[in-house]
């Protein structure tokens, strides 16, 4: 490359840091001039007030209230969307491959011999299929609180992880993760539901 | 000279403590005016606000959010005002000593202040004019112009309203205190903030997927929450409310779940599992230091910081099922708080420091919120009925608590007084609304 090819590139890229940077700021003055209020803060309007008994401030009782709180309007994105299609994808992936799902007694951890005879299932292909990548969701029911529900869900997720590698599967592609009960299998809200939810969830990563 | 040395240290640590100890009396008695048993709430009457050229209801509504902001404040009562025959002439443009047969009428029925108004119309804007009058002496005693766009008259009336209280609590009020929450909003779970009486809800994160349990910065700024960004790794993020501006504070391997920022904003507070099973930590904001607090084979969670910030809550199974523990903030004096009950959970201190809330599980088996004394000696069960509550947490004022409510699938958001009376449901539509943290004030 000759000197001035380099410069020429050099060139290129400063305008295109110039132009990142001008449409940077074009969008936060954009957003500044929406709104009423200090330059950068929200598109919240804003209330002014004034006195009209000419009170000073700092008199008794005065002064004691906090600005409003300013919340910036979140640009809609496409991520739910990508996630759907990622799960979609990945659920048929673990069906093709016949991976099974455990399930769990109430606040419980413990592999049931039925467990026990999935996970056999699963960590057979597992060994055959050594590079494949697969998430353990632990997940729980609807009783009880979220974040209890978190730290259960990811006992149950370790404890599958755990069966795989006694029974000889590597844990480098292995991956644990808990939703809790945030994300259950069925909506329904008695035990034939409850218990479709207190599973451990096998899923191929597809990327 | 070796006494010499000491004496100035133990004066120091003598006036230190004392300082503390003032310091906290001053705020407890603050709170002990308008939270004894046998505090009398203050009658006020607001009386028909006057419209100048104002959009249709304008006056009517800014005077009927201003009254609900009053009976929801705890501090006052609102009196009937038509069934007392107490009406002001609408001619009138301002009240004044004309009018003291009205201002005796009112005190005469125990009405200790008046609030009337004036809505107008200013170029594009709204303009109101809030007056408070005592109710004996006819003296006013607050008289505000609010000018601002239509979309902001609830804003003018909740305005006056926290004048109200700060006039007559020298609190700052609570009716521009916001909530924070989660909501499944198109696919995903996002984190929402609405003002503190449900209206106005705004879309804070648009990940696409789960996050969970905002909770608010002292300086009402920033929410910190945990974010499921990859679906495999949940990391503990910082937003900006106003910029949208957002940072990740912790990613290490594994759970990291339920932030809780301390009082003076430098340390966060929360769990890992990068240990192998759930550990609380603080991180220090400002020097990135991470500090571990709890080692036990069991799982801890949930730490909430004392308003002192000296102590932190938390949940932990280390006893079997999970329980209330507390400990010092560097880890030491740890001792558990509940013994009643195999389920308590999600703790919540509240500002004054006098009560900590928390998911307990009923002898009916049901998940309800009770209360204790961070001694241990009081307890009792606020909520009742067949909903899964969770995720209590205060108002500034140590008078309501906001928490999820779970029936049949459908999460809502609810407001209730600190002695378990009026319950109000604040998320209207959807489905799931979960996690709401109250504010500062």
């Amino acid at each position: 490359m000759d000197t001035h090819s380099r410069m020429a590139g050099l060139a290129a890229a400063v305008g295109l840091l110039l132009v990142l940077a001008l449409g940077c700021s074009s969008k936060a003055i954009q957003t500044a001039s929406d709104s009423s209020t200090e330059p950068g803060v929200s598109k919240e309007p804003r209330v002014s007030e004034q006195d009209l008994l000419g009170k000073s401030p700092s008199a008794p009782g005065q002064g004691r209230q906090s600005k409003d709180i300013a919340v910036a309007k979140v640009e809609p994105s496409d991520a739910a969307r990508r996630h759907a299609e990622d799960i979609r994808r990945e659920r048929v992936a673990t069906a093709i491959a016949g991976i099974e799902d455990v399930f769990f007694g109430f606040d419980s951890w413990n592999i049931s011999d039925e467990g026990k005879h999935a996970l056999e299932v699963d960590a057979q292909w597992l060994k055959s299929n050594p590079e494949k990548m697969v998430t353990i969701e632990g997940h729980c029911d609807e009783r009880g609180t979220q974040a209890y529900n978190l730290v259960l869900g990811e006992k149950r997720a370790k404890a599958v992880r755990n069966y795989l590698t006694e029974l000889g599967v590597g844990t480098g592609g292995l991956t644990v993760t808990s939703y809790g009960k945030e994300r259950p299998f069925c909506e329904g809200h008695d035990e034939t539901c409850y218990q479709q939810n207190r599973r451990g969830h096998m899923t191929l990563r597809v990327r | 000279m070796r006494q010499n040395s000491i004496v100035p240290v133990i004066a120091y640590l003598v006036l230190g403590a004392g300082f503390v100890g003032i310091m906290e009396s001053g705020a407890a008695d603050v709170f002990l005016e308008a939270t004894r048993p046998d505090f009398q709430k203050i009658p006020v009457g607001v009386l028909e606000f006057k419209s100048v050229m104002a959009p249709a209801n304008a006056a009517e509504r800014v005077a009927e959010v201003l009254k609900a902001d009053l009976r929801r404040s705890q501090i006052f009562t609102v009196a009937d005002l038509v069934k007392l025959g107490i009406k002001v002439d609408e001619k009138l443009e301002l009240l004044d000593g004309a009018q003291l047969p009205l201002f005796k009428q009112a005190a005469d029925n125990g009405v200790a202040a008046l609030v009337w108004g004036k809505m107008a119309t200013r170029d594009a804007n709204l303009v109101l004019d809030g007056y408070v009058y005592d109710g004996g002496t006819a003296e006013l005693l607050i008289g505000k112009r609010y000018v601002g766009a239509p979309s902001t008259l609830r804003v003018m009336a909740h305005r006056l309203a926290d004048e109200l209280v700060s006039r007559y609590t020298g609190e700052p009020g609570i009716a521009r205190t916001k909530i924070a929450y989660a909501s499944d909003q198109r696919g995903g779970r996002e984190v929402f903030v609405m003002d503190y009486d449900g209206y106005a809800p705004r879309q804070v994160t648009a990940d696409g997927f789960l996050n969970l349990t905002p909770e608010w910065s002292r300086d009402r700024r920033s929410l910190v929450f945990t974010a499921y960004r990859n679906r495999r790794n949940q990391t503990i993020d910082l937003i900006e409310l106003a910029t949208g501006k957002r940072r990740t504070l912790v990613a290490l391997a594994g759970l990291n779940i339920t932030p809780s920022l301390s009082p003076d904003g430098r340390y966060l507070a929360f769990a890992t599992s990068q240990d192998g099973n759930s550990e609380i930590y603080t991180l220090d904001t400002r020097t990135n230091e991470l500090q571990r607090l709890t080692f036990q084979a069991a799982g801890d969670l949930s730490p909430f910081w004392s308003p002192s910030g000296r102590e932190l809550v938390f949940t932990s199974d280390r006893g079997g099922g999970p329980q209330i523990y507390l400990m010092n903030a560097d880890g030491s004096n740890v001792r558990r708080l509940t013994f009643e009950g195999d389920y308590n959970a999600a703790p919540a201190w509240s500002p004054r420091g006098d009560w900590i809330a928390f998911v307990c599980r009923s002898q009916e088996g049901q998940f309800k919120l009770c209360l204790i004394t961070p001694d241990g000696q009081k307890r009792l069960q606020i909520t009742t009925g067949p909903g899964i509550d969770d995720s209590p947490s205060w108002s500034p004022d140590g008078r309501h608590l906001v928490f999820s409510s779970m029936v049949n699938g459908q999460s809502h958001i609810f407001m209730i007084n600190r002695d378990g009376t009026e319950q109000e449901r604040l998320t209207s539509g959807g489905t799931h609304h979960s996690s709401p943290s109250w504010s500062p004030a």
